[in-house]
């Protein structure tokens, strides 16, 4: 928060990694663009922020990912894959903006598309969908036996909980090799050319699946109940902690950010009970509700005391 | 905020690139200081640079004449050329002292979002003189960003059918970043280990 009549507002702060420590300061003016410092230095990229601090957040809503469209499953992927390998950002970052100029030629050219142009185009945005799409097979990989283990544990009885994913152009959370999933990608996209021209969009790839979770063969999204969707999402932040801590050999930070107030009294309990061993930053507006205990701050009129 | 002309000057230094609004302020107060004869060099040579400046008939590079002089250099090999978006681009390769060959600059990369297609660069003055000057092989060294891929790949589907090699540089360059930043020994790396497209 900027106060009144400052200009800007620095967070700063020191975290510890396998490599050393790292000092973070973040600089947020009144307008403009945030500026981050690592150990007084400007990083050479944002994404260079990414391999010095890793943290799981816990969000009121993070019950979107269980309920609402598949965007909000391909995020919470994408975003564990760059957690685990902070590359990852760059290969989704080249995707995104790979498919941005191919969606773009197909709107401007009022049907006549110069033929090698979109070859060309089709043949950089599948590389980088090979690329994006091991990334975040590799995470739910490395992800599918926690969100299972938490799953029973907050739950205390046995569930079956599985990861499947919809593709209309062949995708799969079994892809191991970029260069192969471009492949695919490839021969689709030459196949969907004539819809995409019509449609003016890229109708297949990465950018269109779905992930889905089934709890005990029902899907999750339509067919789980309220309870079991909570204990699913619930599921999916702790899981995150747990696959990077043993990939990284880190513990990320935690933010639970205004969480217990969403859960009945034992789930939140459970939840405590489960929380790894971490760094931990709960946010609340009634502390009664917080079922941990640990330091307080108390933000008053704009300032920590 | 300064008097008129100081301030003038400032604002329009402040616009060039890489220079914020304290740079602006010392290199306003230098020129200041500084001989008058100095200053007016400095004008007339931006002057000059707008009114004389050329772009070479053959490859596009900036030159002063008809030709560049890398272009009207004789020891040159013509069957190699080393293709870049940017005239700034070529000074990067020349310092490697790795290629000794012409160069091509296209005028940029593809970009849909930048409204970039084949029609804005120079790719049939490209084809041309692959039928006109005996090229046998491509170096692309377009930048290694999304745009600068899919212009290297271009080339390879246009050029390739006309008889010549095309290759591209190898890895070793920033990700990202640009043809300008890469160090030279690096660069250097690169070109040697050029790969086939
Ligand atoms: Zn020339």
């Amino acid at each position: 928060m900027v106060g009144d009549r400052a200009q800007a507002a620095i967070v700063r702060g020191e975290v510890g990694h396998v490599h050393g420590t790292s000092l973070i300061e973040v600089e947020i003016p009144r307008s403009g663009r945030r500026r981050v410092r690592v150990n007084g230095q400007r990083p050479g990229r944002s994404t260079d922020l990414l391999g010095h601090v890793r943290g799981v957040v816990f969000l009121p809503d993070d019950l979107d990912i269980i309920k609402r469209g598949p965007v909000y499953r391909r995020r919470f992927l994408d975003g564990v894959a760059v957690q685990l390998w902070p590359g990852a950002y760059l290969d989704q970052q080249e995707h995104e903006r790979a498919l941005r100029q191919r969606n773009t030629l197909l709107r401007q050219s009022g049907g006549e598309i110069d033929q090698t142009t979109l070859a060309v185009w089709d043949e950089r945005l599948s590389q980088a969908a090979g690329k994006l799409m091991v990334r975040r097979a590799d995470a739910a990989r490395a992800l599918q036996v926690w969100i299972v283990e938490t799953y029973e544990r907050l739950a205390t009885v046995a569930t079956d909980i599985e990861l499947h994913y919809t593709s209309n152009w062949g995708g799969s959370l079994e892809a191991t090799a970029a260069d192969e999933v471009a492949g695919v990608l490839a021969e689709a996209l030459i196949r969907s050319r004539r819809a995409d021209t019509e449609r003016r969009l890229t109708t297949m790839g990465p950018h269109r699946d779905e992930p889905w979770f089934t709890v005990d063969g029902r899907d999750a999204r339509t067919r789980a109940s309220q309870g079991e969707q909570r204990t699913l999402a619930l599921s999916l932040r702790l899981a995150t902690h747990t696959a990077v801590h043993r990939a990284t050999g880190e513990s990320p930070l935690l933010l639970l950010d205004d969480v217990f107030s969403e859960l009945d009294t034992d789930r939140a309990d459970a939840l405590a009970g489960m929380l790894p061993e971490a760094q931990t930053f709960v946010t609340t507006a009634r502390q009664e509700e917080v079922p941990v205990h640990g330091r307080t701050f108390e933000v008053r009129s704009g300032s920590i005391q | 905020m300064f008097e008129g002309p100081v301030q003038r000057l400032i604002d329009e230094l402040s616009r060039l690139p890489g220079i914020g609004r304290k740079s602006a302020q010392r290199l306003a107060f230098h020129l200041l200081n500084v001989e008058q004869a100095d200053a007016r060099r400095l004008a007339q040579a931006i002057m000059d640079m707008r009114d004389q400046v050329k772009t070479c008939a053959r490859c596009f590079n900036v030159t002063g004449s008809e030709e560049c002089s890398i272009c009207r250099d004789l020891r040159r090999d013509p069957a190699m050329v080393c293709v870049v978006e940017r005239a700034q681009d070529i000074v990067v390769v020349e310092k490697t002292q790795e290629f000794r060959g012409r160069y091509h600059v296209l005028g940029g990369a593809l970009s849909p979002i930048g409204g970039v297609g084949p029609g804005q660069l120079h790719f049939a003055e490209l084809r041309e003189r692959i039928g006109n000057e005996g090229i046998e092989e491509l170096i692309v060294a377009t930048n290694p960003t999304v745009e600068g891929d899919a212009t290297a790949m271009y080339v390879a589907r246009e050029m390739k059918p006309l008889g010549v090699r095309v290759t591209r540089l190898a890895s070793g360059l920033p990700v990202g970043g640009d043809l300008d930043y890469a160090d030279e020994l690096t660069l250097g790396r690169a070109l040697v280990g050029r790969q086939e497209m």
